[in-house]
């Protein structure tokens, strides 16, 4: 029997938030994280704005030995898990030992201890290097220091699936529960703006100069944004022991691989179809039964036809409400599908739908029901969190209220021959 | 887990290039010479197995990893001649482990950015710099789309890597992956190692080589493996892992005995083997004193005295994201090739049927896994 896989608390470091509830009262209000760029200096890069964290102090959720030792990605990483533990009412007594595990989702880690470093070594020489930084460096250590926190003895382990990796997290973390290899397992992702990315983007003519527009005619690509995301995933058993209120249920969820462009999705879009209807599949449902897409939306040109084309080829005629969060936040790389996985489980517990701020002019190749510029009350049983990323990665997963969801479908664990047919990720 | 039939390799490394190079240099217990505390693949040409089309927007990670995926594919009879024999692009998949990604293209654009101006850096190196883009190159080259999931976990990652790929096969979301880890050397890295006293002084003494390589086994439900005719090299039976902190609260970098000893009892668990059915231990003892004596005094706790221990990365070098993947590679060595290279410790029998597969994070992390010849 497969174990059920609850939401019971969710943290977040955000340009609109910190926590749940400032989190929460930002997406239901719509408000913008960006800003111009105060890290570094963006005079001569021909873009100034980002969704910057600006309110974040490590000194205010860190022992001062774990400031010591940590990152700046790490450091918001690690608030945001005692933040979601919290919210899950969950003490260190509960989860120390083995049946914790910890797995994040990250694209670079902490590509800022690693820019000093090669900032020393490159302007100054070898002699310059300070040993005492290089082992802090390493996107492994985000579960690390998390787990250390926490008194995690399980798997800690780090996904960098670029901008799915939010998704790819909480997917293999809820199939760690669900296959009854932990009980609770502590995940999300986590990112910061750094000076080379940003310098990438814009290099990529990928960087819109004011505003994340999704979806709108006239959009202009996307901002860069930061942040981390945590959620604390449990078995129904775990839960239900300790009474724990579930927030959400973590359904199925579908992967693919493009194969085609390191950067683009593919025009014909083959691989996020597949992996959508293998999300909904998975989780036992119809396209019916999807109320609401959080959608990866960066507000580059084709990255948000790619979406309108997965859509339109998933739910055929029916139009589904959909948004974009990278229009408040900006890209949060490889933060942005697990915040965005905290935005649906705000859908869940508020029936209301993110808005997609800054859309304006309606794109009739993006003829999609664009939730405009507030925040909008509707059915929220079932809602679906999609992620195109970097490297062709696709990753898209399912959150119902709890009680919606039809319990785990057996199928999809290891009976040879079985597999459901349309389910090929 | 359950187990899950090696049906193919390929491995760029220090001792080969190739399934059947690789094992000869087992055999033959090759002991690559070592150039200035490093041990790279020797006169790697990527375009011998690429052709010369294409590779000039990819750095050596990425074609080191390219280049196993195209070895492991034809190896496994899933691929003959480029094109597809059994299954298909939407069945096959891949995972991944890095340490640390590219360092020669973040290195390569830092430079332009601090010593010219970021304004000039190459937007198609760019996407290099990106943690997983190699494994998204190679799933472009070898067309892989059925799943692509990238992991991070120091030099225990290539080991997750067969857990994950374990969970995605029972899930039915691939019929094939190809598992295991890249790491390619570059002038960062070798500076980390340096500054940090890893690496073995000039006139000898303790360190590691710092390695690079790629290796990739095919793994495939054995119902499936056996229904398509392929050769069945090895299984991979069970896996564990576990982590412990440093008690010292400043410590950071800290060889866990007590992590290793979960790890390896949990991987035989699993597999429903007792601790004195292991043959051999493919350790990860490479010259870092401190982790190596941790790392045998968790394989002697959980195994005893007289296990038989080898020590492949002498030869291969630390690769850190490749290591549990060239380990898992080596473990086939012993069990159906013949190798007796590399033992540390103990006898290996003349017929070795078992093998432990151990790693040895930096952070307190550990990760184990058993694998059986068929």
């Amino acid at each position: 029997m497969l174990s059920r896989v609850y939401v019971t608390g969710v943290g977040v470091v955000s340009s609109i938030g910190l926590g749940r509830e400032a989190f929460f009262r930002a997406l239901a209000e719509g408000k913008s994280g960006i800003s111009p760029v105060r890290s570094f200096d963006t005079s001569q890069l021909g873009r100034q704005l980002a969704g910057e964290v600006q309110g974040f102090d490590p000194r205010d959720h860190l022992t001062q030995a774990e400031q010591r030792r940590v990152g700046r990605c790490s450091a918001m990483a690690l608030a945001a898990a005692r933040m979601a533990l919290a919210d899950a009412g969950l003490d260190a007594a509960r989860v120390a030992g083995p049946r914790t595990a910890v797995v994040l989702g990250t694209t670079m880690g902490e590509a800022q201890l690693l820019a000093d470093l090669q900032h020393d070594w490159i302007v100054h020489g070898p002699q310059a290097v300070r040993r005492s930084v290089i082992p802090r460096y390493g996107s492994t250590l985000l579960p690390i220091h998390i787990a250390r926190a926490i008194g995690a003895r399980g798997m800690v382990l780090t996904l960098p699936a670029a901008c799915a990796a939010g998704n790819y997290a909480i997917g293999f973390a809820a199939d760690l529960i669900r296959a009854g290899r932990a009980d609770v397992v502590v995940t999300g992702a986590a990112e910061l703006i750094q000076e080379l990315q940003f310098s990438g983007f814009v290099r990529l003519a990928a960087m819109a100069p004011e505003r994340c527009q999704p979806f709108d005619r006239n959009r202009q690509g996307l901002l860069l944004g930061e942040g981390a995301g945590l959620l604390v995933l449990e078995s129904e058993a775990h839960a239900q022991k300790r009474g724990a209120r579930p927030q959400a249920e973590v359904g199925g969820y579908g992967l693919s691989c493009d194969a085609y462009h390191i950067t683009r999705p593919h025009p014909d879009a083959a691989g996020s179809i597949a992996a959508m209807r293998a999300a909904i599949a998975r989780s036992g449902l119809t396209t019916d039964d999807v109320d609401f897409i959080n959608a990866h939306g960066t507000g580059t040109k084709h990255n948000d036809l790619a979406e309108t084309k997965v859509v339109h080829d998933v739910f055929g005629a029916r139009s589904v409400p959909i948004s974009s969060m990278k229009s408040l936040l900006g890209h949060c790389m490889g933060a942005a599908s697990a915040l965005e996985a905290i935005g649906c489980i705000f859908t869940i517990e508020t029936g209301l739908y993110p808005p997609t701020i800054g859309y304006e002019t309606p794109d009739p190749e993006c003829d999609l029901d664009v939730v405009a510029n507030t925040a909008r009350r509707g059915k929220a049983e079932v809602v679906l969190n999609n992620s195109l990323a970097f490297g062709g990665y696709n990753a898209v997963t399912v959150f119902g209220r709890p009680g919606v969801l039809p319990p785990p479908d057996p199928r999809f664990a290891q009976a040879p021959g079985a597999r459901p047919a349309g389910a090929t990720s | 887990m359950t187990p899950r039939a090696v049906t193919g390799l390929g491995i760029v490394s220090a001792a080969g290039v190739g399934r059947a190079a690789f094992f000869e240099a087992m055999r033959a217990g090759a002991q690559p010479a070592p150039v200035d505390g490093q041990l790279e693949v020797p006169g790697f040409d990527a375009t011998r197995y690429l052709g010369d089309k294409g590779l000039r927007s990819l750095d050596r990670l990425t074609k080191l990893l390219v280049v196993a995926a195209r070895l492991a594919l034809h190896d496994a009879g899933l691929k003959k001649d480029g094109a597809w024999t059994a299954g298909s692009a939407e069945q096959v998949g891949i995972v991944v482990s890095n340490a640390y990604g590219s360092l020669e293209a973040i290195t390569e654009l830092d430079r332009v950015s601090l010593l010219e101006d970021a304004r000039y850096i190459n937007p198609s190196r760019f996407p290099l710099t990106v943690a997983n883009s190699a494994a998204g190159y190679a799933s472009i080259w070898e067309e892989l789309r059925a799943v692509n999931v990238s992991v991070s976990d120091g030099n225990c990652g290539a080991l997750d890597a067969a857990a994950c790929a374990d969970v995605l096969l029972e899930q039915a979301r691939a019929e094939a992956l190809l598992v295991g880890g890249a790491e390619a050397l570059s002038e960062a890295l070798v500076l980390a190692f340096r500054k940090l006293g890893a690496v073995p002084p000039p006139a000898g003494g303790d360190g590691a080589l710092v390695g690079e390589g790629a290796a990739l086994l095919a793994l495939e439900r054995p119902d499936a493996a056996r229904a398509r005719g392929a050769e069945v090299l090895a299984e991979v039976v069970g896996y564990g892992t576990a982590f412990e902190p440093p008690e010292r609260e400043a410590a950071l970098v800290h060889a866990s005995p007590e992590a290793l000893e979960r790890a390896i009892a949990g991987a035989l668990g699993d597999a429903g083997l007792a601790p004195g059915g292991v043959d051999v231990v493919v350790s990860g003892v490479s010259g870092l004193r401190p982790f190596d004596e941790a790392e045998l005094v968790a394989i002697r706790r959980v195994l005893g005295e007289g296990a038989c221990v080898t020590a492949p990365k002498r030869a291969l070098g630390e690769t850190l994201g490749a290591g549990g993947a060239m380990g898992m590679a080596a473990a086939i060595a012993y069990l159906r090739e013949g190798a007796r290279a590399h033992v540390v410790r103990g006898t290996l029998p003349a017929s070795p049927r078992t093998a432990l597969v151990a790693s040895m994070g930096y952070y307190g992390n550990a990760s184990a896994v058993v694998m059986r010849s068929v």
